[in-house]
This record gives structure tokens, sequence and C-alpha cells, in this order.
């Protein structure tokens, strides 16, 4: 019975051994078949089947760094960061609210017998309202007019009317499903600063923060982040030197140590993060800007973030060291913003200060402007409206182009001198006018001044001896020795210190690289004005005509007078390294006579002339004031200037101030402009006084 | 053979439906549940704490009188330097006073103060949690903060009649604001518990420290509450930082662990820091949505 079972098994006929075989080696081909197949994935293709399987399942996550400080030459932080405190909702554990509330609202749909039901349309406001529903909870927490009720009075949930961040928005929520929904959604941006943007007192911030921590649930769906933003301890000062931030989601990447994150099929996402939009923030954007952190994150079928597999830290950006002094700084603001029209309203001025030996800037300072807080985070609409409309954008100290009136006939007398048709002790009649072609050119002074010197043109500004030595030095010579000090050159663009040898760090960013206009014969004809006559060369002579030029280009003309040459290069950038070199300096080509008569007649000014109203007691120090006409709306106005350097022996530092005038204001050169040099100089003398005792310590030690 | 196997089923059958009604239960019912047995266990936990104080009680009495004449001698000599230290608070309390009556500044009584003993603490190292003798019916509310002395232990997190239950400073549902010693601009750093391993030792963590804070020198820097959330009041010491970690870098930020300023496990006494006022906090709390 067995042995006929096993040869009913067995093939016995050749047919069936060839069927069998046949069956065999179908089934080893097959077998062949597959481990061939995957020997060739595991060997052969293994590499981009692993990219794929990444590509697919892992993304990577940036997290910008936090920016490098910005400080003072005295290592006072002048922008720094905060930490910034912001609630979100991971969405991932909110699918089940959003589900729930779907359904509800479906049913709702049903209910109503809508004839059509828009499920997509159903499910935004699901996760609208699931979300709103956080917020108000959110808002419950931090508003601070919840006080709290009395013990044992449950508190009601606040309605939810105002604007702003205490609404979900749908636009955001919609963008951010689209293209970063693994990340959480933002609910409040900035705890500390909660929908309005505007920086509230530092305990109202931290209020805030510290009741949402310490009063909301830890467990659920809402989450606390905390990352870093810019802030300007000073608020809007120096605001057009340190500039603002703005958001990006071009992050600095980092990711070249791991050879999962280079891929680029991987998908990237990334936190906004912030880049400079203007001023020091923008030019030195790329020492500032650190490098992005990254985390390779494991995602789930839905596409949210489930497993963080390795990360790297964000790296700080490089700090920058400034060359102003926050004191002065202060104090040049403080002076300009006492600058008003009758009604009270700022004038649009202007005033630097610089070192006469580095040229580096000590003040700049730009009225109206505005507060880099406010632009930090999101820029308000109004806001930006605002600054626009008080033109604070525009920073005057090195983009305002003026004629710089009455503190040219430095310039003016220096090319007389070295054109030999004047020396410092030649007195000239100086009537009530001078006549020029067809033209009286008038004397501020109605009854003229008689005989008058350079020392004694300098303290009165006396402009019929500027019309004298103007015509006999010729506009050739005229603009030729402004060119010599600089007034045709950007200034802080073109000066590099890749030509002393040092690292790119002097420029600043609002140079004003068009624009400056040192007018000369070949200039008039070019703008279509006609052949240049005398009274051009008179009028140039008194800084008055076509010659526009910057606030920071007189300091520079102060400053290169002070030391006795013709250009200085400004750095906004402190080193202690710095050698006193001035690209294109050259001596200024004066003897010490006329030299000496020239600074002589600034000390004068101050002491005794037109600057009079500056003078500092115990303090001796040379200026020059200037009253330029400008057109505005057609009508008069008055630009007021004084430039200067102090103290008189032994020049430190010099200055330029100057004023806007407007229709109805009464603007003079001393009058106006004085105060705001001697408030600067009141400011800066004792910590110079200081520093020189200190300096003669430390060298007596 | 049958018949056990169909009780098995019957067994696995009871299990599943049990599962599934109390799935499906609604929450108020399963709270309801949770209070209930919480209320029954309370009897039990109340015994506990107070065997343990009468074990306390008779271990002390036990004592030798050589011992109990050492430990009143050392007492007396205590009481003496505590006795100055007290005359000198005194001159500060005047002090104190007189410049808020000069300033008319009133501070107003934000707590009451409810001492408690400590009941039990959870055997388990994950919760970080005690239960303590007093609940609703001594006006304890959830929220509350728990401390002793000058330090905070942690936060009522659960309320019954008789027994409440307080997350220690190392739970990870414990999170609250400070302050750093040695930070001139107070920045609020993050104090929050970090869940500890079945063997490890519970910690707490501070986080969003910044980056350019450093230690004062030969000590470790302490950390206080802030006072500025509504819950904790200011100046409650929370613990030191730990000075091997408190260098870590967490993204923009630095971190460190804290080391609690007592042994949160061996308490036998807290108090509990009621808020005469319900804070928006407590409201959220006892809302269905947070249970």
């Amino acid at each position: 019975m067995k042995e006929s079972s096993d040869t009913r098994v067995l093939p016995s006929t050749p047919v069936e051994r060839l069927r069998l075989y046949g069956v065999f080696f179908f089934f080893a081909a097959g077998f062949l078949y597959v481990v061939a197949g995957l020997a060739f994935r595991q060997l052969v293709q293994s590499s981009d089947l692993k990219e794929q399987s990444d590509t697919q399942s892992r993304r990577v996550v940036l997290r910008p760094p936090a920016r490098g400080r910005i400080y003072d030459r005295n290592g006072f932080p002048l922008v720094d960061n905060r930490a910034r405190w912001s609630v979100k909702a991971d969405l991932a554990s909110l699918q089940k609210e959003f589900r729930a509330e779907y359904l509800r609202l479906l049913a709702a749909e049903k209910a109503r017998d809508a004839v059509q039901v828009d499920r997509e349309k159903l499910m935004e406001d699901a996760r609208v309202r699931v979300l709103q529903g956080w917020l108000n909870k959110v808002w419950f927490v931090i508003d601070e007019t919840n006080r709290g009720t009395k013990a044992r009075k449950p508190a009601k949930l606040a309605p939810v009317t105002a604007p702003g961040e205490r609404q979900v928005n749908i636009e955001d929520l919609r963008k951010h499903l689209r293209e970063r929904r693994a990340l959480p959604f933002t609910l409040v941006s900035d705890l500390a600063f909660p929908g309005t943007g505007q920086a509230l007192t530092a305990d109202d911030g931290t209020k805030s923060v510290a009741r949402f921590i310490e009063q909301f649930p830890v467990e659920g769906p809402i989450r606390l982040e905390s990352d870093i933003v810019r802030t300007y301890p000073f608020g809007a000062m120096a605001a057009h030197v340190l500039g603002y931030v703005k958001d990006t989601d071009e992050l600095p990447e980092n990711v070249d140590d791991i050879s999962e994150i280079r891929l680029e099929s991987m998908q990237k996402l990334h936190y906004t993060g912030k880049t400079g939009a203007a001023g020091i923030e923008l030019s030195y954007n790329h020492v500032l800007s650190g490098l992005s952190g990254w985390e390779l994150w494991s995602k789930t079928s839905s596409g949210y973030n489930q497993t963080r597999l390795k990360y790297s830290e964000p790296q700080q950006g490089s700090n920058v060291p400034l060359s102003l002094d926050y004191r002065i700084q202060l104090a040049a603001e403080s002076a300009l913003s006492k600058v008003k029209d009758p009604q009270g309203k700022l004038l649009p001025a202007a005033a630097v200060m610089i070192d006469v030996h580095s040229g580096e800037i000590l003040a700049l300072a730009s009225q109206p402007s505005f507060d880099p807080n406010r632009l930090a985070d999101r820029v308000s609409a109004n806001y930006y409206e605002e600054v626009e409309k008080s033109g604070g954008w525009l920073n005057r100290a090195t983009q305002g182009l003026y004629a710089p009136g009455s503190t040219f006939k430095v310039i003016t007398a220096t090319a007389g001198m070295r054109k030999k048709v004047i020396d410092w002790d030649d007195a000239l009649e100086c009537g009530p006018s001078y006549r020029v072609g067809n033209r009286d050119f008038p004397e501020h002074e109605p009854a003229g001044f008689g005989e008058v010197n350079l020392d004694k043109m300098l303290a009165i500004s006396c402009n019929v001896w500027n019309y004298q030595v103007g015509l006999r030095t010729g506009i050739e010579a005229l603009a030729a020795e402004s060119r010599r000090f600089g007034l045709d050159t950007p200034l802080l663009q073109t000066v590099s210190d890749v030509e002393s040898g040092r690292l790119p760090m002097t420029e600043l960013p609002y140079a004003a690289n068009r624009g400056l206009v040192v007018p000369d014969r070949e200039y008039k004809l070019r703008i279509g004005a006609g052949a240049w006559n005398d009274g051009d060369t008179a009028n140039m002579s008194i800084g008055q005509g076509y010659l526009l030029t910057t606030p920071l280009h007189m300091a520079c003309v102060a400053a290169s007078i002070a030391r006795g040459q013709t250009r200085t290069t400004p750095s906004i950038i402190h080193d202690v390294r710095r050698d006193g070199h001035h690209v294109g300096a050259e001596p200024i080509g004066l003897t010490q006579a006329q030299l000496d008569a020239l600074r002589g007649g600034m000390v004068r000014c101050v002491e005794e002339g037109t600057a009079r109203v500056a003078r500092i007691p115990g303090l001796i120090y040379g200026g020059k004031t200037g009253t330029a006409e400008y057109f505005k709306k057609g009508e008069k106005a008055h630009l007021a200037w004084m430039i200067g350097f102090a103290p008189a022996k032994d020049p430190v530092v010099a200055f330029a101030v100057l004023v806007e005038g407007q229709l109805d204001t009464n603007t003079w050169g001393g009058k106006t402009a004085g105060p705001v040099a001697k408030e600067m100089l009141e400011t800066w003398w004792p910590i110079a006084v200081k520093a020189n005792q200190d300096e003669k310590t430390d060298g007596s030690r | 053979m049958d018949q056990n196997r169909q009780g098995a089923r019957a067994s696995y059958v009871a299990l599943a439906i049990f599962f599934a009604v109390w799935v499906l239960l609604p929450s108020a019912v399963r709270r309801l549940n949770r209070e209930a047995f919480a209320e029954f266990q309370a009897p039990a936990l109340h015994l506990v704490g107070k065997s343990r104080d009468l074990a306390t009680f008779w271990e002390k009495k036990s004592r030798s009188t050589e011992e109990m004449a050492a430990a009143g001698r050392d007492l007396a000599r205590i009481n003496a330097a505590l006795e100055i230290k007290l005359n000198a608070l005194e001159d500060v309390r005047r002090e104190n006073i007189r410049l808020r009556e000069i300033t008319r500044y009133n501070v107003p009584v934000e707590y009451m103060s409810v001492v408690a003993r400590v009941a039990t603490r959870d055997s388990s190292s994950w919760w970080q949690r005690i239960v303590i003798r007093k609940g609703r019916n001594d006006g304890i509310r959830p929220g509350a903060p728990v401390v002793f002395g000058n330090t905070v232990v942690g936060r009522v997190t659960a309320v019954h009649l008789t027994t409440s239950e307080v997350d220690l400073v190392t739970s990870p549902g414990f999170r609250c604001t400070a302050y750093l010693e040695g930070d001139d601009q107070n920045h609020i750093v993050l104090v929050n518990g970090v869940a500890a391993n079945s063997l490890g030792t519970a910690k707490a963590r501070v986080s969003v420290i910044p980056r350019d804070y450093s230690m004062p020198a030969g000590q470790p820097a302490r950390v206080f509450t802030t006072g500025m959330g509504g819950v904790f009041p200011s100046r409650l010491m929370l613990g030191y930082l730990d000075g091997g970690t408190y260098a870590t870098q967490v993204g923009n930020f630095k971190e460190s662990l804290l080391i609690p300023s007592r042994d949160l496990y061996n308490l036998q006494e807290v108090s509990v820091l009621v808020p005469l006022h319900q804070n928006p906090g407590e409201a959220l709390m006892q809302g269905d949505q947070f249970q």
C-alpha cells in the first residue's frame, strides 16, 4: 500500500519527469530572479534608494541664528538681541479637534438641508474655529486686564473682539498649511508685545510672558517657543546708522557637515529669519548673520514632523564695534530735538562729530528719525507711512544735500591764499554790498563792515570779502579747491580699508554717492543753465548757488583744517589700530601763518563772532557759522549751519550741524545751529578730559 | 475542557466590553469616577501620614535623657543665634513699616497660607508628586503654589475634599518663570520639571538663559521666582543652577539643570499659598478642556 502511494507521487515517465524539471526550473528561476533583484537593490541601488527613502521620509528644518551685537566705541550695546516668546499651536496634535469640529459643522450643514456642502471650506472653518478657541484662551491668560475674580467665582472667557493677533488670520493659516504644515502655527508671535507690535514697558512685556508660562496649562497642543529678536535699547537713537532688520526666508545655511542634509531633493523647511534692511544691519549683514542651525526630522505619512533624528545648533553672528559714543550721540539727538518750528514741530536737522585724527565718527544724528524696534518684527503699514510722511527715512547727515552757505568761506579763503590773490593779513574794504556785473551782491550787515582781514572775515562771516576773493581766485581754482577737500567725492563708499590692508569695515551704508555738486563752467552748460558768469562765482564764494554737499562732508572739511590737511576719511567702525591715514589727503598748502590765521579766525568766530551763542566757558574752540538760502515750495527759507573743531589747540574733534529752516521759522547759523554744537561739545568735553586724565594716570604707572 | 474554554472566552469578552464601555463613557463620568477613587483613597492616605507621625513621635520619645539634654543644649544655642537674627529683622521690619508709611505704599495681602502635612509621596518617580492632608474643605484650590519656608515645593494640581495632589518642582507638569542670581538685567528664564527615568534622579531644567549670562564666581547661582506670572510670589527660592551644565547651548540660548534647594522627597510639612483672587489660569484649569 505504501509503495503504491510512493509510485503515485514520483514521476515515472520521462514526460512526467520533464514536467517536474520544468516546474523546478520555473521556481528556481523565479527564486533566482528575486534574489538577484534583492542583491541588485541592496548592492547596486542602495545609495539611490536610501536617498529616495530619506527624501520621502525625512525633512530638514532650519533655525535662524542670533545676529551679532552692535556696540559703541566703549563696548556699550547699541543693538542687542532679546528673547522672544511666541505661542504656537501644534497642528498634528490638533487633528482630532479639527476632525470633531468638522463633523459638528457638517452635521449642522446637513441639519440646515444645505444643497451643496463645500467640505474643504468646512474643514478650513473647523481649523479656524478650533485655533480661535485656543487663541481666546491664550488671551484670556495674558491679558493684563483680566486681573482675576474673587475666589470661587469662576472667571469667564473674555469675548474676542480686538483686532490683530486676537483673531486667527485665515490667510496666514492657508499659507502655513500650504508651505509649512509640519511646523507649528504661530498664534501669538511675541508674547511680550502681543498684537500691538509696539514697545510696551519692559515690565508689561515680561508680565505677559510670565502669566502665560505660569498660568497656561503645560500639557496640550499649545506650545511656548522662544527665539531671538532684534532689540534697540535706545529706541530711535542713531537709527539711521544702525538701520533695522526685516524678515527673510533665506537663512545662512550651515549644512555641509552631514551628508543627509546635503541632499538637494530633501525637503527643507525653515523658520523665518532676519536680515539687514538698512544701515549697519544691512551693510554688515555678512558679519552680523551667523549660521543657521538645522534639525533632521522623520515625518509622518500625513506630513507632520515625528522624531528629531539629528540636529546642529545655530551659531551667532559676529559683533560689530561702531565708532559712535552713545553719550555724545544722545547729546546730539537731544540737542536737535530742541530745534522746533513755532508750532512745536521738529525741524529737519543733522549733526555729526568726528575724531580729527582717526576720522572715526563719534556721533551722527539725523532728525526726524524712526524707532527700529517698531520695524524689527512686522512693519506696520501705519508706522511706515508715518515715518515716510515725516521724512524720517532720509539720513540728512550723509544723504541730505545742501548748500553749505558761509561755512564754505573757509575753502574760499584757502583757495584765495593758495592762489596768492590774498594773504592772511591783507585787509579788504567791505561795504554794504558788492557790484558784480549789473547786480549788487549784498552784505548781511546793511552798514557793511569796513576794513576786513581774514581773521575778522571768519569772525563776522563777511560776504563782501568773499565776493572779492572769489572773483580774484576764479571759478576754476574755487572748484579745484573744493575737490581737493573732497566735496565731490562720495564719502564712505569709496573708502576701503583694503587700501590700508585692513578688513573692509569702514563703509557707511548711506553714502551720498550721487547728487554732490561742485559746480564749474562745464557743469552749468551740462545742466543747460547757460554760460558761467561772475555772479555764479560770487554766489559760490559764499557757499550758495549750485554747490551741494552733506553735513558729513563739512565735518570732514573742519577736521581736515584742524589737522592742516585736505581730506578726512570718516569711519563708522571703531578700530584702535587706526593710524590716522586718510585716503587722498595732502597738506593743506598754506603757510603756518596762513593756517594759524584761518584757525584763529574760526576761534574768534566762537569767542566774539557769529557763533558766540555757542561759547563754552573753559573750552576754547573754533567754529564757523553759515546761513544758506534754499527754496521750499517756491519760497526762500534758510539753512542754519555750524562747523568747527575743538579744542582750538591740538584739536581732537570736529563737527558739523545743519538745521533745515521752514518758511515760517527764523533760522540762523549761530542762533539755531550753535546751541546744538554747544550741547554736543559740552557732553564731549568732560569725557575727553577724563579720558586724558586716565591716559596720564596709566602712563605714570 | 469546553467549559473552561467557554469561561476563558467569556472573561475576554467581559474585559473587552469593560474597555469599550470605559472608552465610550462621557468624560464627566470618568472624572467623577477618578474623584470617587481619590475620596475613597483619602482615609488610607491620612492613616499612612498619621502613622508616620506617630512612629516619629515614639521614635523621639524613646530617646535617652542624655540625648535629649544634648539636643536641648544644641537647640538653646540655635535659639540664641536666631534671637539675635530676630532682633536684627525686627529693626528691618520697623524701618520697612516706616518707609511704607512715608511713601503711603500698601502691599496687598494676596495669599492665604494653609499649612498641610504631607500624607504620601507618589511612589513613581515619573510623576514627581506628593499628596497633602488638606483639601477643598480647607480652602485649597488648584494652581496654588506650595512652599516650605522660602522655598518653592511645587504647585497644587488636583484638589479633593480632604487631600490635594502637588506637582513638585521636578515634575514635568511644573512650569514657572525665574530670575537668575547675577543677572543684572533680570532676564526671565523658564524653569520646568524633567521626566525622570525609572532609576534616575528627578530634575528641573532652566532654559532660555541668555548666552552672555555668566554665573557669579565661587558659588552656584540661586534661582528665584519672578512674581510676575500671577501665581508665585516674588523672590522665592527655586534652587541652584547646576554649575556643570549651565553652559549647554540650546538654540540661541543656554540651558542648565536646577538643583532644588530642599530635599523634596523628605518633606513632612508644607504651606499652600492660596491666592485670595482667582487668576485666569485657575479658571482654565477648572475647565473641561484641561482635565
